[in-house]
């Protein structure tokens, strides 16, 4: 049970800055996954935390001990990774033993019982005689988790675990782990590309991007109010649709259609939490961009209750998804993506109206790409609507 | 098209695989069977030969001169092997574990393999001559008499190392290609484990290293029988009182100082049967043990 802070840490290839200045706290007992692009610093900072390299400036700790300096067997944490690195001339069972053997601390007893109890909670126990060749790739993951779990570390790191498993096992795997999290309570940091793996295994996310954190937040609230533009196209798939507009009176306005923009929340700063009410009439903004999911966009006649703000749009592609039909539209100079019913008769080439869900309008700034619009907790959306509309 | 369709008849494979086949007999299969000939008659300079049957090999089997070479022969190439393999992991290691500077190192332990053996050997010379050598105070400082001119094991320690020495690059190099194809995981996973460094070399590099150090044992053993003969011959001659007194070196002076080719040609199939079971021996325990990863 151990909470990890990190303080204005950093880290420097060369003249590569891959990690810039975090500032995070991760909770005792919290499961954290650490989302972002190749590249963002992301399995740094969890190498960083393992000891497995060297800050170039900042501080780690682990409850009140500052751990920045220390060698990696001091800091008691253990790292699953990607590639599993099983030692692969070893039986499931000397590959789980073998650190503790090394470690000196444990009794054979113990190191006996430990290794019985987690082959237990792992189903494992058939898979400790054999050598990692005669393993599969989920099997090997698991016995790569089991090594990490007896040794009862402060913290589990793992670095993409599940990213070299097939689409199914991978969800399978993603269940246990939740389940194992559950179960263990320990303090765990998840470092993923996969925003999907993000959103279904984290209690809260860290979104990364250029070695900078860009977001902190419980999964949902990441997908409803995304701090900036980057969180909101990485997060959500398809990524959500920016369309330049202007804001004029309460109006996202744009050459082929304006939407009103019903009072919503201003985005904070790093847009962590809903923060206070804003009157977008308050503010006109020659450029903005305007954030629309492609789920929250549909065809007019499939959604009536959304109100009757709609403007008309061409269809260019149509990507049938089997639950809904992914439609590429343009309007104007803009294009953008929408979810349809999956069995609509939209032809390329044809001209479809189009509605929104006024709720989940998202205001970004075109320079910074902060987000300094959300429409959600607006009012009931028909009423308000119609007020705007009849303005 | 199958494999076997390539060429357009067994004229043009035969064109094809004749200039290695030409090679290969003029200068090893011919060889090899003449020499075998030869070990069977009485044979040498200016004498006309006369078939003995096996009487040569009866010879040297009752020789202890013989046997001795045979037992130092072993013993050395034993030594060599271990100790090649032995000095060139742990070299091998440190540079895999250095930061900066890896091919400087790297460099500085491969060259004296691109030596000519004559030369390696006179180097040795002058760093170890019992008088002259530039080691030699240093060592005599430490208490210790260099004299491996007259003392024989001492002069068998300076040709084992000559030859350890020299072979230490081409070991270096199939080493590290090894070490560095290990995944950085496995060594980071040791790392958080607390394993210690040469814990982690012998537990987790060698295991999985076992296919490269199998080729290099045999490749180390037929070196250490036939290709140390330009360090014996340069610097001891097989002496002092045949402590050097290796096989290879034995048949040369059996067949071009005594030009008895018949006995010389008995001795080299006798280090011929000698090195091929070596080799069988080593081939069946690479199968055993040898660990071929996934």
């Amino acid at each position: 049970m151990t909470t990890i802070t990190l303080e204005n840490l950093r880290k420097e290839f060369d003249d590569v800055v891959a990690v810039d200045g975090l500032d995070l706290t991760i909770r005792d007992g919290e499961f954290l996954v650490v989302v972002g692009p190749s590249g963002c610093g992301k399995s740094t900072t969890l190498r960083l935390l393992a000891g497995l390299e060297t800050a170039t400036d900042g501080e780690i700790r682990m409850d009140d001990r500052d751990v920045t300096g220390t060698e990696p067997p001091e800091r008691n944490v253990a790292m699953v990774f990607q590639n599993y690195a099983l030692y692969p001339h070893m039986t499931g069972r000397r590959n789980i033993t073998f650190g503790m053997n090394a470690g000196g601390s444990f009794t054979d007893e113990e190191i006996d019982r430990r290794v019985a109890e987690a082959a237990e909670t792992l189903d494992i126990t058939g898979l400790l005689d054999r050598k990692p060749q005669a393993m599969s790739g989920g099997e090997r993951q698991r016995v790569a988790l089991g090594r990490a779990i007896v040794r009862d570390p402060d913290a589990f790191l793992m670095d993409e675990p599940l990213s070299n498993l097939d689409a199914k096992l991978r969800i399978q795997m993603r269940a246990e782990l939740t389940r194992l999290h559950a179960e263990l309570g320990t303090t765990t940091v998840y470092v993923t590309h996969d925003q999907t793996e993000a959103m279904t295994l984290g209690e809260r996310v860290v979104v990364m991007d250029d070695g900078r954190i860009q977001q902190v937040d419980p999964p949902q609230s990441l997908y409803d109010f995304p701090a900036n533009r980057f969180v909101a196209e990485f997060i959500g798939d398809p990524a959500m649709n920016m369309i330049d507009v202007a804001v004029e009176g309460g109006v996202a306005v744009h050459d082929a259609f304006r939407i009103p923009l019903p009072a919503g929340n201003a985005a904070g700063e790093t847009g962590s939490e809903a923060e206070s009410l804003a009157d977008p009439d308050a503010g006109d903004r020659p450029h903005a961009v305007l954030g629309i999911r492609p789920e929250d966009l549909h065809p007019a006649r499939e959604r009536p209750d959304l109100g009757e703000t709609e403007f008309d749009a061409t269809v260019d592609v149509t990507e049938p998804l089997g639950d809904s039909l992914l439609v590429h539209c343009s309007v104007g100079d803009a294009t953008f993506k929408m979810s349809a019913e999956p069995r609509s008769s939209l032809e390329p080439g044809g001209t479809v109206s189009v509605t929104y869900d006024p709720e989940r309008l998202h205001l970004f700034e075109p320079e910074t790409g902060e987000a300094f619009y959300h429409s959600a907790t607006a009012p009931a959306p028909s009423d308000r609507l119609e007020r705007v509309v009849n303005d | 098209m199958s494999t076997r369709e390539i060429f357009d008849g067994r004229l043009e494979a035969a064109l094809l695989l004749a200039p290695t086949l030409l090679v290969s007999v003029v200068f090893l299969y011919y060889p090899t069977a003449l020499a075998f000939r030869t070990s069977l008659f009485d044979s040498g300079f200016g004498r006309a030969e006369e078939f003995v049957g096996l009487e040569n090999y009866l010879t040297l089997l009752g020789s202890s001169a013989y046997h001795s070479s045979v037992v130092i022969s072993v013993v050395f190439a034993a030594l060599v092997v271990a100790g090649t393999i032995a000095v060139s992991l742990y070299l091998t290691f440190l540079i895999h574990e250095v930061d900066t500077g890896q091919g400087w190192y790297l460099i500085s332990v491969i060259w004296p393999y691109a030596l000519p053996p004559a030369v390696a050997a006179l180097v040795f010379l002058f760093v170890f001559h019992p008088t002259l050598g530039v080691l030699t105070g240093p060592i005599e400082a430490l208490g210790l008499e260099v004299d491996w001119f007259n003392d024989g094991p001492q002069a068998f320690l300076v040709v084992l190392l000559v030859a350890i020495w020299k072979q230490i690059g081409y070991n270096v190099i199939f080493m590290i290609a090894a070490m560095k194809n290990i995944p950085d995981a496995l060594t980071e996973t040791a790392e958080l484990d607390g394993v210690g460094r040469l814990h982690r070399l012998v537990s987790v590099y060698v295991p999985i290293m076992t296919p490269t150090l199998f080729f290099l044992v045999i490749i180390n053993t037929i070196y250490a029988f036939f290709g140390t003969f330009a360090f014996v011959d340069l610097l001891t001659s097989g002496g002092p009182a045949n402590a050097t007194n290796v096989l290879i070196f034995d048949l040369y002076r059996e067949g071009f100082s005594f030009f008895n080719f018949g006995v010389a040609s008995t001795k080299s199939v006798v280090l011929f049967l000698v090195v091929a079971v070596l080799m069988v021996i080593q081939f069946r325990l690479t199968e055993e043990y040898s660990y071929y990863g996934a």
